[in-house]
């Protein structure tokens, strides 16, 4: 459950308002978000990390349907990717790893400063 | 644990995202170029997408109306001109930033500073030939004669700046996010300095060539093989032209002394080959309406994006479309409801070199009669990327740079060379333009090209009111015979232009006669003009061509002259094939496949159009034979030209015998009919390689017409094998990499039609729809509706904006 919460944060992030930041303030907000929700190291890598590549993947592949434009193919031998589709995964890719380690920092933060209770008794 | 666990994990983090926002190695910054929100996901979108209604801009007196044809061509209505060209800045900077910015780059000698070291010799050298130099006399000329042309460029320059600083990430042209760099703001100087950029790309010299083949061949032989006029003139200016001035004398002074240097230098990069382009109009008793038409296609190397953006610019008094420049202000090439004027390149030997002789090393003074002149220095800081500034200091004698010299491409160390050239003097090629869009008659049209010096350019002009007329319009020295054909000496202030061709005495004519004025970058005049006239790189074949065909037509339609700029008849084939079949006579022994070329190319129609293969045949052979006959100049270890292809068939037609086709290399002595049999043999083996290799060898296969990228590197963004005809010498001048950059045809009734296309599309960005979109048309022959729109008028729109003043 934990790692579909913060799955659907993280899109809902991403999708609202890497629009307007670049993407290391999305790494920041991601980090925040893990470290207040503490969702678990587990479910703060893999949610945040295929919610920020599924979000890349699909504004992607959105742009690309809706416009028509061979620009991804151009791009990709441009770079020397072996087509725009292999192109959009590897944006999917970085965006899981972005996505994905900037939520388990935050994750591992919050585990840090998290008091841990030495007296079950006094509470 | 933890803390070893959180350490590991957050550095990892905080290095994904270091590392994806630096560039490692020549790659850019991986993550901002990816990233779908920002990077070049977004150019996938084309203009239409994020079209705004309104948009607010400083500056501003009064609203402006842009609309946007279905080709995304915007026409823009303004109060004033003020705000005409502010929104003329900012909407092509919407369409064509990075390549406006990208050219002005390259003509300040700034590309270094984009792609590091490999750009630095060419960085050098456009900075040596003195275009910035040139471009900031051009400033000082405005800021002292022409407030009023200062203020429209300073109000261009404020509309791409108020683009480039509402410009999100988004919105970036990908080229920026490939090479990782921003847009610098725009000045009235960098305008100035594109109008440079082409006088660069246009004009070239063969000085260093002439000179050593001067030293080569002797005058005598020099004459023959190179002479001044051609047999066969069809110039510019009709040949029984009366000139109606008073010369003003000039003779060639008496005992001179030209530089005899041994020139291993490299030469300046010229103009390829190719560029060229036609302009003409036929008066209304040669059409069927009775109405003049007037057609202009500048042949220029072929570049996405294009060289050439289509614009309406309309105020209350007039109304001009037609083809722009990106980054220089008004239509370039164009008509509005008055009069239409095209231009085609009027190269004349506008580079002079002179050998100067330095005083001492320190090259502070130099020799010039009996005296010493001082020299100038100037420190040209060239930055690049990833190194440190290198810093390049060029002497300034006044002449102008001294190019070549012990730190650049001098092999010998005294080789001190200083380039004249009219683009280092003050001028306003800016007010002629500005001129011609509210031009109403043939007066407005002369006294707009009197502000006009380099490059020079021959002006077509038709108007409503049934004029037609041509003039060769630059800043021309009056020079005496063969003075600026060979390097010259600087010392001796004899050798120096003297003075210019005042502008009334340029060569020029109103409804001649014969109901057409022409020209396609052949000889201006005949040899009754009272002034020298030469260049190395006059046209042949087009010239010609076009003259018969305006001569024998009748009745004339916009069709017909679209199909005249369309046309592919291959004029130096038609004349040289029969010399060459004559020469090869009947050969025995033919393999198979020597004998079926043979075949095609005797039952060729002698047109190029894309499916033949008469054409490719033809070409390989003639290049083969052609390189035969030539083959001791090529073999010489200086630069020299060889021949033109006129000059080399009319030798082969006349004297096959003579000693001009003898190789000095070989013991035998050969004949025309020697080289076109072993040229047959060559064309035969290289394209039955070719075939083997490529396939079809029908024209348009072989010739692979490419419309390329200004990157070239970035193929993809490129368009290559159009199938098309034509090449060069032939009207439609369609080559690998040269043709027709902008086609315009416009007559002009009651009401005007104009028809316009161009190899290329409105949108600057590889990923519009609106990139590429009229080069199907193009390499088709079909042509836009060009007609003026009028504000309010109901024609399809792709959308509208509107520029309001802040209020």
């Amino acid at each position: 459950m934990k790692f579909f919460g913060i799955l659907v944060v993280t899109i809902l992030v991403v999708v609202f308002v890497n629009p307007f930041l670049p993407y290391w303030a999305v790494m920041v907000i991601l980090f925040v978000i893990a470290a207040l929700l503490k969702p678990g190291n587990s479910a703060a890598f893999w949610g945040g990390g295929f919610g920020m590549a599924l979000s890349w993947i699909g504004l992607s592949l959105y742009l690309t349907i809706n416009s028509g434009s061979d620009l991804p193919d151009r791009m990709a031998q441009i770079i020397g990717a072996p087509s725009g589709t292999v192109l959009m995964a590897v944006t999917g890719v970085i965006g899981f790893f972005l996505g994905g380690f900037s939520s388990l920092s935050g994750n591992l933060f919050r585990n840090l400063i998290k008091r841990r209770p030495t007296n079950i008794y006094r509470g | 644990m933890k803390y070893i666990g959180f350490i590991f994990v957050f550095l990892l983090t905080l290095a994904l995202g270091y590392f994806g926002s630096i560039p490692l190695g020549p790659a850019p910054p991986i993550v901002p170029l990816l990233d779908p929100n920002h990077g070049f996901w977004q150019q996938t979108k084309s203009e239409d997408d994020f079209a705004e209604e309104e948009i607010t801009l400083e500056n501003l007196t009064s609203p402006v109306k842009v609309t946007y044809d279905e080709n995304l061509i915007p026409h823009v209505f303004a109060k004033n001109e003020e705000d005409l060209y502010r929104i003329q800045g900012y909407v092509t900077a919407q369409h064509r930033l990075w390549q406006m910015e990208f050219q002005t780059m390259a003509a300040a000698g700034r590309i270094s500073e984009i792609v590091g070291p490999i750009a630095l010799d060419l960085d050098r050298m456009t900075r040596r030939k003195g275009l910035g130099y040139g471009a900031e006399l051009g400033i000082n000329f405005l800021q002292e004669k022409d407030p009023e042309t200062l203020r429209f460029l300073e109000a261009y320059a404020d509309g791409v700046n108020q683009y480039i600083d509402q410009l999100s990430d988004a919105r970036l042209p990908v080229e920026y996010k490939i090479l990782n760099y921003k847009p610098e703001h725009w000045t009235a100087y960098k305008s100035l300095l594109l109008l440079k950029y082409m006088s660069d790309m246009l004009v070239g010299d063969k000085d260093l060539e002439f000179s050593n083949l001067r030293k080569i061949l002797g005058e005598e032989l020099l004459n023959k093989l190179y002479p001044d006029f051609p047999i066969d003139n069809d110039p510019i200016i009709e040949a029984d032209h009366v000139w109606d001035f008073q010369p003003i004398p000039i003779s060639k002074p008496d005992s001179l002394n030209y530089p005899n240097d041994e020139l291993v230098i490299e030469p300046l990069p010229q103009p390829e080959e190719g560029t060229g382009s036609n302009n003409w109009a036929v008066s209304g008793s040669k059409t069927k309406s009775g109405n003049p038409i007037l057609a202009n296609d500048p042949h220029l190397s072929l570049n996405l994006p294009s060289l050439w953006y289509s614009m309406q610019l309309s105020t209350p008094e007039y109304s001009v479309k037609g083809a722009t420049l990106p980054g220089a202000l008004g239509v370039i090439s164009g008509f509005n409801e008055n009069v239409a004027w095209g231009v085609t390149n009027a190269t004349k030997d506008a580079r002079d070199w002179y050998k100067i002789t330095f005083q001492d090393n320190s090259r502070s003074t130099y020799k010039y009669g009996d005296e010493w002149r001082k020299t100038e220095f100037r420190v040209e800081e060239i930055k690049v990327k990833g190194e440190e500034t290198f810093l390049d200091t060029v002497v300034y004698t006044h002449y102008g740079p001294v190019v070549y010299d012990r730190t650049f491409r001098g092999e010998r160390q005294d080789a001190n060379f200083a380039l004249k050239w009219t683009v280092h003097e003050g001028s306003n090629e800016q007010r002629t333009f500005l001129m011609l869009n509210r031009s109403k008659n043939h007066n407005d049209y002369n006294a707009a090209l009197d502000n006009f010096t380099a490059p020079a350019q021959n002006f077509a002009f038709a108007s409503k009111s049934g004029d037609v007329a041509m003039r060769v319009q630059g800043k021309f020295a009056l020079k005496w015979p063969e003075q600026g054909k060979f390097f010259m000496d600087g010392a001796d202030p004899r050798m120096e232009w003297q003075q210019y061709i005042p502008n009334d005495q340029n060569p020029s004519t109103l409804n001649p006669e014969r109901g057409f004025v022409s020209s396609a970058n052949q000889h201006p005049v005949a040899q009754s003009y009272p002034y020298y006239v030469f260049d190395n790189s006059y046209e042949h074949y087009r010239n010609r061509r076009l003259n018969n065909r305006l001569r024998e037509m009748n009745n004339i339609t916009v069709e017909d002259m679209q199909a005249l700029q369309f046309d592919d008849y291959y004029l130096h084939a038609a004349e040289a094939l029969p010399v060459m079949l004559g020469l090869l006579g009947e050969p025995s022994e033919l393999s198979d496949i020597a004998a079926k070329f043979l075949e095609e190319v005797k039952g060729w129609d002698l047109y190029a159009d894309p499916n033949q293969k008469g054409p490719t045949i033809f070409y390989l052979w003639w290049n083969e034979t052609y390189n035969q006959i030539w083959k001791d100049l090529s073999n010489l270890e200086v630069p020299v030209v060889r021949p033109n292809n006129y000059q080399t068939t009319l030798l082969m037609k006349t004297e096959p015998e003579s000693s001009v086709f003898d190789l000095k290399s070989t013991s035998v002595t050969e004949n025309a009919s020697d080289h076109v049999k072993k040229g047959f043999e060559e064309m035969v083996e290289k394209l039955e390689k070719w075939t083997e290799d490529e396939g079809d060898y029908s024209w348009a296969n072989y010739k692979r017409t490419t419309i390329q990228h200004l990157v070239p590197q970035f193929k993809s963004f490129s368009v290559a094998n159009v199938y098309t005809g034509g090449g060069r010498g032939m009207l439609n001048a369609t080559s690998e990499r040269h043709g027709a950059s902008w086609r315009m045809v416009v007559e002009l009734g009651e009401e005007i039609k104009a028809y316009g296309v161009y190899p290329g599309g409105q949108s600057g960005n590889p990923g519009s729809k609106y990139y590429s979109n009229f080069i199907p048309l193009w390499a088709n022959g079909k042509y836009l509706d060009f007609a003026l729109r009028k504000e309010d008028q109901d024609l399809p729109v792709l959308f509208n904006t509107t520029f309001n003043p802040v209020k």
